[in-house]
């Protein structure tokens, strides 16, 4: 999503500067809500020149970019309709790591795994920071519940669960990576390996073939009436 | 229906007096050849729930039924060859004794079932070798590392070829291809031994694959109209709730 609904967003509490903006846009949505002047003040002219928000007065100096800003009836309608009507689908993200990985072929895979760590490494460090910070506003026990606060502690934890959800995956990654360098016979795409033991596959299979049929046996033996149940027999010995 | 348990409920005395509702109007339906997977946070139940299943424990309200009869109608000796013939269970907190051989002791329910020796060695070798765990066989069971643990605790299950199996978070503290391969094999102890299978974890992930999942929170089903559909988790409102708490 652009940055348009959120500042749309924030102009609908009360007007405000572009450079404010982006401030505000921080302290309410969190650190990965940052937005550069330059990308902001375009977005600031589009919503403008579309009559969603409009200059309302000038500050004192008479400096052009000091205006301020004010939604118009018009941008709280965009506003509405887009809270209303745009489906909140989730969005996966094309990984670049995923790429390297799965292109990495059999004699790349510990460097592959190397990049996870760095990944993994990554994710801890943005976690650490991510979670002190949402741990460092006030909690739902203080006097003055400041909504605002907790809806930013919303806006954290989703980063923060994200994250552990990137953890997690690194983690798996490098199992699997692991098990797959100690696999011989793994079939590649190149053309390479491609023979496997399965003796425990088919020890499985014969066992568990044996356990259905036993039970279809008894569920027979169950079927039948009551009375002509036969006593429980002693283990054969 | 193998397994049946219709509205049950269970209260703890703790030592204050006061009670804990440990399962309220908990109903379930499993069958031959099913996989139901149980998931909530410790405390949700889990393990009540299980030991009830295996008629360890009575409950206080509801009737538990297997294969169509009440088990809390069953003779004791009745009760207890079930438990050594049909009902495989695999419990979480369980430490296995000390001292013993692994192939011992997964031949044990067969010995104490008073199965010939050599029979029972056959059988528990079959059973470690379909669990992918045959290298274990002469290993102590001290020895064994965390995943292999559980290979061994489903073999020795499995040993005795039952009809029903309860395992109560086997896949816990294992890395997730040890939680993978655990999960395969229980679902091929469903799908292809047609052995009715109720298996929980802490975490719904784990149970993708079985053929339905469940959330248990504080004793309860929460949403009990639950998916059908293998590895539909998504239904369930528990981990959105869990989310917002945390958040």
């Amino acid at each position: 999503m652009s940055a348009k609904h959120a500042v749309l967003g924030l102009l609908l509490d009360r007007p405000a500067y572009p450079y404010q903006m982006a401030d505000l846009m921080q302290q309410r949505l969190g650190p990965s809500w940052r937005v550069n002047s330059g990308s902001l003040y375009n977005t600031v002219k589009a919503l403008e020149s579309d009559g969603l928000i409009e200059r309302v007065h000038r500050s004192p100096d008479g400096r052009d970019e000091r205006h301020v800003f004010a939604i118009t009836q018009r941008g709280v309608r965009e506003f509405e309709r887009w809270f209303e009507q745009t489906p909140d689908t989730v969005r996966l993200s094309r990984r670049p790591l995923l790429v390297k990985i799965t292109f990495a072929g059999p004699h790349r895979l510990a460097q592959a795994m190397s990049k996870v760590d760095e990944y993994e490494r990554d994710c801890a460090e943005r976690l650490n920071a991510i979670a002190g910070m949402r741990d460092a506003l006030p909690g739902t026990d203080e006097k003055l519940l400041r909504a605002d606060h907790l809806l930013l502690r919303l806006n954290l934890s989703s980063d923060v669960f994200a994250l552990e959800g990137e953890l997690r995956w690194a983690q798996h990654a490098r199992e699997l990576l692991t098990w797959l360098a100690e696999q011989e016979g793994a079939l590649w795409p190149n053309g390479s390996g491609g023979e496997r033991g399965s003796a425990s596959a088919s020890a499985r299979t014969q066992l568990f073939t044996r356990i259905a049929r036993a039970g279809s046996d008894r569920e027979e033996r169950s079927n039948t009436p009551r009375a002509q149940h036969p006593a429980p027999e002693r283990a054969a010995g | 229906m193998l397994l049946s348990l219709d509205r049950i409920s269970k209260r703890f005395e703790r030592s204050s007096g006061a009670t804990k509702l440990a399962l309220t109007d908990i109903s379930l339906e499993l069958e031959r050849g099913q996989i139901f997977g149980v998931y909530g946070p410790s405390g949700a139940g889990k393990t009540t729930l299980l030991r009830i299943a295996a008629g360890l424990v009575s409950p206080d309200g509801g009737e538990v039924s297997y294969d169509g009869r009440r088990l809390n109608e069953l003779p004791a000796g009745e009760l207890m060859r079930l438990r050594r013939r049909e009902i495989a269970s695999v419990w979480a907190a369980e430490t296995p004794p000390a001292g013993l051989e692994v192939l011992e002791h997964v031949a044990m329910p067969l010995l104490v079932d008073d199965r010939d020796h050599r029979g029972a060695a056959r059988r528990a070798r079959e059973a470690l070798a379909a669990c992918e765990a045959e290298q274990c066989a002469g290993m102590m069971l001290n020895e064994l590392s965390d995943g292999e643990r559980q290979r061994v605790a489903i073999a020795r299950a499995i040993v005795i070829e039952p009809r029903l199996l309860l395992a109560d978070g086997p896949a816990r503290n294992l890395s997730l291809i040890e939680q993978e391969a655990i999960m395969v094999l229980l679902s091929s102890l469903a799908h292809d031994a047609r052995v009715a299978v109720l298996v929980t974890d802490s975490d719904s992930e784990t149970l993708v694959g079985a053929d339905s999942v469940h959330y248990l929170l504080g004793g309860k089903f929460v949403n009990p109209a639950a998916s059908t559909h293998p590895g539909k988790i998504y239904q369930f409102p528990g981990r959105s709730r869990q989310a917002a708490a945390d958040a």
